[in-house]
C-alpha cells in the first residue's frame, strides 16, 4: 500500500488519480516504445557495402610508381620491393583527390625533414593540396591523407589493404 | 442570392459577386477561400508593399507538388535505375523534359523567392507587433525561418535524385559537412546516408524525405504561418494604416467599440483593425484578392514555363563515385557555404579546426540563431511597423543588408569565379585543361 501511495504522488491523491496516471503513463510508454521501434529500424544493421579489407592482386602485377585503385579510392605506391598506400579521400569534405605528376621530382620539407616527391595530390572541390606522401600543405584540408595497413595475404600471396586500419606515413611493406 | 442561381452562375459567382453581401458570402462559404478575410485592405494587396513574394512562394510550392506527384509516377528511386528513368524523362516520355524542367526551375525559384520574402518582411518591419493585444508576429517570423530551412532541405534532397555526377558530388560535399559537427556528426551522417557511403539507402532516404516528410512539414508550417497572419490582423501594413488613421485625428469612423471595463487589457486585432476606415481603405476579397491571386498564378506559371523551355534542367553523366568532377560544386544557394568552407580552416599552433565545422556548421548556425533572435532584440517603436526602410530601423536595416551582401558576394564567387581545383578565375579568364579522370 505504501508503494502505491508513493506512485500516486502527493498526500490526498485518490485511487482515481493513480489510475489516471497509470493509464497516461502506459500510453506514453507505448508511444515511446513504438517511436523507438520506428526510429531504430532506420539504423541499418546490415550494410551491403564493399568490405573494408580486400585483396588487390600479387605484388608483381603492380608497376613501379603509383597505381590508382578507382573503386576503393586508394593510391598504391611501389618503390621496388616496398609498397605503401595513400588514401584518395580528401580529409576536408571527402572528394577524390587527383594525382598531379610533377615534371621533375622535387624536394620538400615535411615536418622538419626533406622528402623527394614525384607527384602531388590536389582536391578539385575546394583546392586542398597534399605532398606526395599525403601531407597537406595548402587549402582547407585539416589533416594529411590517410595511409592504410597493407599486408601479404598468407593463403595466396596477394597484397591486401585494410581501410579500417590506418598506419604511419613511413610504414612500408617489404615483399 | 446563392440559392436561386443558374448552374453557370454557381460556377462564376465567386469571381463576379453582384453585391458586397454576395462577395463576403463567396469567400466565407467557399472551402478554398474560407481562410481569407471577407474584406481586405488595398494596402495589403499592393505590389509596392509585399511584392507578392509570399503568394509566389506558395504558388511555387503548389506547382512543385503537382509536377512532383507526376514525376513520382515516372521516377524509380533505385541506384541502378534512377539515372535511366530521369534520362527517359528527358528523351522518351512525352513532355517529360518539360515537367522535369518546370519542377527544377520552380525549386530554384522557390529558394530564391522565399529568401526574398524574408528580406521584404525584414525591411518592412513586418515581424513587429502593432498596438493590438495577442499579436505574435515575432513567432510567425520564426515559422518563416522554419519554412526557409525546410525549403533548403527540400531542394537539397531533391538534388540527389537524378543520380548524375552533379547530384552525387554535391551531396557528397553536403553530407560531409554534417560529419564535421562535433561528437554526433559522424552518427548523423551515417543515419542520413543509411550507411558509410552514398548508396541505395541514401537515395531511398532522400526520396522519402523529399516526397513525403518535408512537403508535409511545409504544409504544416505554411498553415500555421497563414493562420498567424490572420490572427495578427493581416499584413503589418494594416497596423500602419490604423496608426495613421489614429494620428490623423479624423472624424470617428463607424466602428464597434468594445467596453469590456477592465476584463480584457488592450484592444484585440479585430477592434484595432476596425479603426481603419473601411469605406476608404478596404475592398471585398472577392473579386479583388481572388483576381490578384489568379493574376499572380498566371504570371508565375508563365515565368516558370518560359524558364523551363529556355533554360531547362541539366543532366550530366551518371553518378560515378570513382570520378570527382573538377571543380565539384554544391547547388548555387549553398555555394556561399562551400566558399566559406574553403576559406575557414583555421590553424592555431599545431591544432587545426576543419573549415567544414566553422563555415559549414558554426557560422550558418550563428546566422540562423541571429535571424531567430532579431525580432526579440529589435526595440524600435510601433511607428516602424509595416513600412519600407523605417527611419528608426535604418541602422539594423544596414547591418542586415551587409549580411545579405556578404552571402550574395560569396555565392557569386562560388558560382562564377571558381574553376578547377577551386582556384580563382575571372569570367574572362579561360579555365585550363585539366585531366578529367586521373
Amino acid at each position: 500500500m505504501k508503494s502505491l501511495k508513493l506512485l500516486a504522488g502527493k498526500e490526498g491523491s485518490s485511487r482515481r488519480t493513480f489510475f489516471r496516471r497509470l493509464g497516461l503513463g502506459a500510453l506514453f510508454a507505448a508511444l515511446a516504445g513504438q517511436a523507438y521501434a520506428l526510429l531504430r529500424s532506420l539504423v541499418p544493421n546490415v550494410l551491403y557495402e564493399q568490405p573494408q579489407k580486400f585483396k588487390i592482386g600479387t605484388p608483381s602485377e603492380f608497376p613501379e610508381g603509383v597505381t590508382f585503385l578507382e573503386d576503393r579510392r586508394v593510391y598504391v605506391f611501389r618503390d621496388q620491393n616496398t609498397f605503401h598506400t595513400v588514401s584518395a579521400v580528401c580529409t576536408h569534405l571527402g572528394c577524390t583527390v587527383k594525382m598531379v605528376n610533377l615534371n621533375q621530382p622535387r624536394k620538400v620539407a615535411v615536418g622538419g625533414r626533406e622528402i623527394e616527391e614525384a607527384q602531388e595530390f590536389h582536391c578539385p572541390c575546394h583546392g586542398s593540396k597534399y605532398y606526395g606522401d599525403g601531407t597537406n600543405y595548402a587549402g582547407p584540408a585539416p589533416k594529411p591523407l590517410a595511409c592504410f595497413q597493407m599486408e601479404v595475404s598468407p593463403d595466396d600471396g596477394q597484397l591486401q589493404i585494410d581501410l579500417g586500419q590506418t598506419v604511419g606515413r613511413d610504414v612500408r611493406l617489404s615483399v | 442570392m446563392a440559392f436561386n442561381m443558374s448552374k453557370w452562375d454557381r460556377l462564376v459567382w465567386t469571381w463576379r459577386p453582384a453585391s458586397e453581401r454576395e462577395a463576403g458570402d463567396s469567400v466565407v462559404r467557399n472551402l478554398l477561400l474560407h481562410w481569407f478575410p471577407a474584406k481586405v485592405t488595398k494596402a495589403s494587396l499592393s505590389i509596392r508593399y509585399s511584392i507578392w513574394l509570399g503568394t509566389i512562394s506558395a504558388l511555387l510550392f503548389g506547382i512543385l507538388t503537382v509536377t512532383g506527384a507526376i514525376l513520382m509516377f515516372l521516377y524509380v528511386p533505385s541506384v541502378e535505375r534512377a539515372y535511366a528513368s530521369v534520362k527517359d524523362l528527358e528523351f522518351a516520355v512525352s513532355f517529360g523534359w518539360f515537367i522535369r524542367a518546370v519542377h527544377r526551375i520552380s525549386a530554384h525559384l522557390m529558394v530564391a523567392v522565399v529568401f526574398l520574402h524574408m528580406l521584404r518582411v525584414f525591411w518592412t518591419g513586418a515581424y513587429k507587433n502593432g498596438t493590438a493585444v495577442n499579436q505574435n508576429r515575432p513567432f510567425n517570423w520564426l515559422l518563416g525561418i522554419g519554412l526557409l530551412l525546410v525549403t533548403f532541405l527540400l531542394s537539397f534532397t531533391g538534388y540527389l535524385l537524378p543520380w548524375d555526377q552533379l547530384a552525387y558530388w554535391a551531396i557528397t560535399v553536403g553530407t560531409n559537412i554534417a560529419s564535421a559537427a562535433p561528437l554526433v556528426g559522424e552518427k548523423i551522417r551515417f543515419l542520413f546516408l543509411g550507411g558509410n557511403e552514398i548508396g541505395q539507402n541514401t537515395l531511398l532516404r532522400f526520396y522519402v524525405l523529399h516526397c513525403f516528410f518535408l512537403p508535409l512539414a511545409v504544409l504544416f508550417l505554411f498553415s500555421w504561418h497563414m493562420w498567424r497572419v490572420r490572427k495578427d490582423g493581416g499584413l503589418a501594413c494594416v497596423d500602419r494604416l490604423a496608426l495613421e488613421e489614429k494620428n490623423a485625428q479624423a472624424a470617428p469612423v463607424a466602428s464597434k467599440t468594445y467596453s469590456l471595463l477592465g476584463i480584457a487589457k488592450g484592444r484585440t486585432v479585430h477592434v484595432e483593425t476596425s479603426l481603419v476606415d473601411h469605406d476608404r481603405h478596404t475592398v471585398p476579397s472577392s473579386p479583388n484578392l481572388t483576381r490578384r491571386l489568379l493574376a499572380v498564378t498566371l504570371i508565375t506559371l508563365a515565368v516558370v514555363a518560359a524558364l523551363a523551355v529556355f533554360v531547362g534542367a541539366p543532366l550530366e553523366e551518371a553518378a560515378n563515385p570513382r570520378v570527382t568532377p573538377n571543380p565539384a560544386k554544391a547547388p548555387w544557394y549553398f555555394l556561399w557555404l562551400q566558399e566559406l568552407v574553403t576559406d575557414t580552416t583555421i590553424k592555431i599552433g599545431g591544432f587545426t579546426v576543419n573549415g567544414a565545422l566553422v563555415g559549414g556548421i558554426l557560422l550558418p548556425g550563428v546566422l540562423v540563431l541571429l535571424l531567430g533572435a532579431w525580432p526579440y532584440l529589435d526595440k524600435s517603436s510601433v511607428a516602424s511597423v509595416g513600412v519600407w526602410f523605417a527611419k528608426e530601423r535604418r541602422k539594423q536595416d544596414m547591418i542586415f543588408l551587409a549580411i545579405v551582401i556578404f552571402i550574395l558576394v560569396f555565392t557569386v564567387i562560388g558560382t562564377f569565379l571558381r574553376g578547377p581545383y577551386w582556384k580563382f578565375y575571372w569570367p574572362w579568364q579561360g579555365w585550363p585543361e585539366v585531366p578529367g579522370r586521373f
